[in-house]
């Protein structure tokens, strides 16, 4: 069996067949998953300068920008494993780098706050046997994370769910957008409008403290009833919400207070973002936005995006992570300034424009590690096909034997 | 030589807010191949239900210029399959609606990837190139 890095639901049950050296087919995978084992058409190279080099004279260079740098910003993670994670830490420590990941503009709002014990969260198992109210808020699991109602959520039986979704589970969904997730919420679709999910969340705070909620009165009080009688209620936070709340997060803490049976989990995209956030989390306390100055400081303007606003680093490692494609336009200018270190097994909009570029071994496929599932678990990767690429973590030893 | 004077009129523009979503198949064409045509077919699309449209005067396979004060982008438009009641546009997450996200975060680090208003028009010009999003 296989583990899909496709996702933060690291799926481990799927089987493949190899063939020189790659994966031909695989089962079991969603259609995002299968195409991420079948591994990317563009391979990376070694280069400097734009230049095809060695991987030796691309690490060498790599860790001379980096001894150079004034204020480095090491970014990304989030498609690393602990392992190269921890090792990035440990790099940013050894520069007084400031360290960032993709929570920082995604899900490290909640992240944040689960391990900080604000939220009642569970785990996947505990979905699968026992939850009986599922709502998927601001997220469309059937896009984003395809196998979770599958092997989860809504359609599994599970010990105390034996009639499943037919009798024993209740899945509603409330978005901007009639999702295809919204659309398996059938007769459980609330629509709200653009940036409407705090007014939603104080209408259904109303009619849980049984006040007449100020819109959709009739509605939001039906909700609330589910809500309240719900055994195992789970309410799965996607993006959508975090970004229309990220003002007022601790809004959705103050909902879930009022709810005694139920349980916050973030929905995590990238295989490993929350494993990032639990290695820094356990290293200095906060989830991301760190920088060392012999002992680390948490700050904003450690943030990727206003670091890059601002102007305020001078070179940039990214391991794992694509900013180019997934930061706005207007906040990039600056990298295009700056040197650029880009480790990834694939070729990247951001390897591209980076000054060195540095293949590393596609995790989970061509090297072993583990990763943190989208509810805490610990997931061990093991190698599946030979191959000759360095991992994350051995190009990030090597980095810091240069200094 | 006549002047072809509709060269030099310009198309009207109507503002629309924007919102963006992840579509698997779209994932998919990005873990295959960010480059490809797939990807871009997925990508640089706007998909806004019937009554917009026509009130806009647009169709489904009309080529639009997106654009507001961060940027500008041309891509094709497809009459959502499902009702918008509230006259929101849609994109799928991606490079090219990245150009359009504004670069205001109150100094909290998170951009309004989902929140952006922009101004849509017919255009004639080609479907934006993710190479031209880079540079
Ligand atoms: S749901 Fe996620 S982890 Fe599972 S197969 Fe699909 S992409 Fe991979």
């Amino acid at each position: 069996m296989v583990t899909c890095t496709g996702c933060a639901l690291l799926c481990e049950d799927i089987e493949v067949v190899i063939e020189n050296d790659r994966i031909k087919e695989s089962r079991n995978a969603c259609r995002r998953g299968a195409a991420r084992l079948r591994g990317c058409k563009n391979r990376l190279a070694p280069s400097f300068n734009k230049m095809q080099t060695d991987i030796d004279t691309a690490i060498k260079k790599a860790a001379e920008i980096l001894k150079n740098a004034k204020s480095p910003m090491l970014f990304g993670w989030s498609n690393s494993t602990c392992e190269a994670q921890v090792k990035g830490i440990q790099l940013a420590k050894k520069l007084n780098a400031s360290i960032d990941d993709t929570s920082s503009f995604c899900q490290g709002l909640l992240i944040e706050r689960v391990l900080k014990k604000k939220f009642r969260t569970c785990s996947l198992e505990d979905v699968r046997n026992m939850a009986d109210v599922l709502i998927y808020w601001g997220s469309d699991a059937q896009d984003s994370q395809p196998r979770h109602l599958s092997r989860f959520s809504v359609f599994p039986r599970g010990e105390s769910r034996q009639r499943g979704y037919e009798e024993d589970r209740l899945a509603i969904a409330i978005d901007v957008r009639e999702s295809n997730t919204a659309k398996i919420c059938k007769g459980h679709f609330y629509r709200i409008p653009l940036k409407g999910d705090r007014e939603f969340i104080l209408a259904l705070m109303d009619a849980l403290s049984g006040k007449v909620p100020k819109y959709d009165a009739k509605r939001i009080l039906e909700l609330a009833g589910i809500m309240k009688k719900a055994e195992f209620g789970v309410l799965f936070a996607g993006i959508g919400l975090t970004y229309s709340i990220k003002e007022d997060i601790d809004i959705l803490v103050s909902l879930e207070d009022m709810l005694p049976n139920f349980h916050v989990m973030p929905m995590v995209g990238h295989y490993n973002m929350r494993g990032f956030n639990e290695a820094l989390f356990k290293e200095t306390g906060f989830v991301n936005r760190v920088k060392f100055e012999g002992k680390p400081v948490h700050d904003n303007k450690y943030a990727v995006v206003e670091a890059l606003k601002a102007k305020s680093i001078d070179a940039l490692l990214i391991a794992g992570s694509d900013p180019l494609s997934s930061l706005p336009r207007s906040v990039l200018p600056h990298l295009a300034s700056i040197p650029v270190i880009c480790i990834d097994p694939c070729v990247t909009l951001t390897s591209k424009i980076a000054a060195v570029t540095i293949p590393a071994a596609a995790s989970g496929l061509e090297c072993s590690g583990s990763a943190v599932r989208m509810d805490g678990k610990v997931i061990e990767m093991s190698k599946v096909v030979e191959n000759s690429y360095l991992t994350d973590a051995q190009i990030l030893t090597r980095l810091m034997e240069g200094f | 030589m006549g002047i072809d004077v509709g060269k030099f009129m310009k198309n009207p523009e109507y503002e629309i807010k924007l919102t963006t979503y992840r579509d698997i198949f779209q994932a998919e064409a990005l873990e295959n191949d960010r480059f490809s045509d797939e990807y871009k077919k997925h990508s640089a699309t706007v998909v806004m239900g019937k009554d917009g449209m026509k009130k806009f005067g647009l169709k489904t396979g009309d080529r639009v210029r997106l654009m507001n004060s961060y940027g500008s982008i041309v891509v094709e438009l497809r009459e959502s399959k499902r009702e918008e009641p509230g006259g929101l546009a849609f994109m799928v997450n991606s490079p090219w609606s990245n150009a359009l996200v504004s670069d205001e975060t109150g100094g909290r680090g998170i951009p309004e990837f989902k929140n952006i208003t922009a101004r849509i028009s017919l255009t004639k010009d080609e479907i934006t190139k993710i190479e031209s999003l880079i540079s």
